[in-house]
């Protein structure tokens, strides 16, 4: 299968990139290339630029620990799980980043990579010659979303498991653009539009991500429910923060909307309360009400919408293990 | 913009004009007919094109040439030396690792990966790490049959010469 044609640019700085991408509005950023390279084989994304930030010092392999976790975005997933902070500090953030894919996919892709990448749909997702059946849907360029036949709208998932892991982290993302650098809450940065996923400025790039030291005094898990655990994107993915001895909580979901999701009726439900089986029970039920699943897989709604209380449970179970 | 770009694979340089749209797996097998890295679902899904880059698994079917350029890979081809199979080689000879053969390659360096960084890591290490490669042969027992038998068998086995553990 043959990458279309495209211009390639390995710029050196930061600088250098955001010129490039001022230049080049439609271009697209290239970082483990595991999510770009195979829908640009799909012929869903067609960018007439690439630009490869590898070259840039500074931007991979970064993990410093000064009470806040920085970790430079092209650091790959794999060093984030076998580096100390994170896989001690940060379990659930570990658990995520090794849930992502098969190992390869975990060597090559990267942080942000996984941040930014595209929405799903089982209408996008899937080769020209597989697509060729219908009408071109909205996101990969038509009009129509084939999930709920509706006209210029697209219902596409976020299926990444990074992102909730890092929202009940609160984390911060510094995103470096023509202005210099802006830090925003990771929650701010996902649009809830399948088809421009990210809230992200023109010729901007995520060059860090900041976890708040406040996080690390907590514990966190991630829970992933897919077809095959080998390899396979979120069908759900549940992250679970817990403050035991503040009884405060967090929960997030992924896969369950066109953004990853905090369950805020869930924490204000657990807030104050210590963890028994009746409290429990009244936030899984509320888990639910959580999110607008729609058919963008084989699962039906109503079975993600069920299983997300289950998910939840087992990684609640899974973070007061760890607390214990 | 086609230019050219210096690939370093097995330890032999090879300078290679390439497209940016080229990823490493086509000019491997098309432009320079190492045959040995395997096209298989060529999205990056199979395993069957793993090469190591500087000693890691990568998918070879998803990685552009020119992001390639000026690192070690390393192909099924560099594996055995002077006619000398690799230890890993011969242990999916001896344990019947492979039936079509299609996913060996692959498989084998994804388990030198694993078996060059990890002293004696546990079989569910190895299923774990190797999962991303896909077999419909032989139902995977008899691979982790053999990468722990050289596990187990030669604690400098899958490690290139002169490397310490």
């Amino acid at each position: 299968m043959r990458l279309p044609k495209f211009e390639y640019f390995e710029p050196k700085d930061l600088k250098e990139a955001v010129s490039i991408l001022q230049n080049e509005p439609a271009a697209k950023i290239l970082a483990g290339g595991t999510d770009l390279l195979v829908n640009m084989k799909h012929k869903v994304e067609c960018p007439p630029t690439v630009v490869n930030l590898k070259g840039i010092d500074g931007l991979a392999d970064r993990i410093q620990d000064n009470g806040a976790v920085r970790i430079g975005a092209l650091t790959t997933l794999k060093r984030l799980y076998v580096t100390p902070v994170i896989s001690e500090k940060l379990p659930g953030l570990a658990e995520a980043a090794a849930a992502v894919g098969s190992y390869h996919h975990q060597v090559m892709g990267t942080l942000a990579g996984n941040i930014c990448q595209q929405n799903r749909c089982k209408f996008f997702n899937q080769s020209q010659w597989w697509r060729s059946s219908k009408p071109i849907c909205y996101k990969a360029g038509g009009e129509i979303c084939h999930v709920m036949n509706k006209k210029e709208i697209c219902y596409s998932s976020y299926c990444g498991d990074v992102a909730p892991a890092l929202l009940v982290l609160n984390a911060r993302l510094v995103l470096s653009g023509p202005g210099g650098s802006r830090e925003i809450a990771l929650a701010d940065f996902f649009s809830g539009d399948g088809k421009t996923p990210l809230n992200l400025k023109p010729a901007e790039i995520l060059t860090e991500v900041v976890i708040p030291a406040e996080a690390l005094e907590g514990i966190s898990s991630y829970t992933k429910f897919a077809n095959r655990d080998s390899i396979d994107f979120p069908i759900l993915g549940t992250a679970f923060w817990a403050s035991m001895e503040n009884k405060q909580y967090r929960a997030a979901f992924t896969a369950v909307d066109r953004k990853p999701l905090r369950g805020q009726q869930i924490e204000t439900c657990l807030d104050g309360k210590d963890l028994n089986e009746e409290v429990l029970d009244e936030a899984c039920d509320l888990a639910a009400k959580a999110a607008q699943p729609v058919k963008t897989s084989v699962y039906s709604p109503s079975y993600k919408r069920r299983m997300m209380g289950v998910l939840l449970k087992e990684a609640v179970s899974q973070a007061t293990r760890r607390a214990a | 913009m086609k230019r050219v770009i210096e690939l370093n694979i097995n330890g032999d340089s090879h300078e290679v004009l390439v497209a940016p749209n080229n990823t490493l797996l086509e000019v491997l097998r098309d432009k320079l007919g190492l045959m040995g890295t395997k096209r298989g679902c060529d999205l990056g899904a199979c395993g069957a094109c793993t090469v190591l880059i500087n000693g890691e698994a990568y998918l070879s079917c998803v990685m552009l040439a020119v992001d390639a350029g000026g690192k070690d890979i390393m192909t099924i081809e560099g594996l055995a030396e002077g006619g000398d199979l690799h230890p890993l080689q011969s242990a999916f000879v001896e344990k019947g690792g492979l039936q079509c053969g299609f996913c060996t390659p692959g498989m084998i360096l994804t388990a030198k990966s694993i078996l060059d960084e990890e002293e004696h890591p546990t079989a569910e290490v190895i299923k774990r790490k190797m999962a991303g490669n896909l077999c419909r042969c032989t139902g995977y027992k008899k691979i982790v049959e053999a990468v722990m038998s050289v596990n187990e068998s030669n604690e400098d086995a899958g490690r290139p010469e002169g490397q310490e553990a």
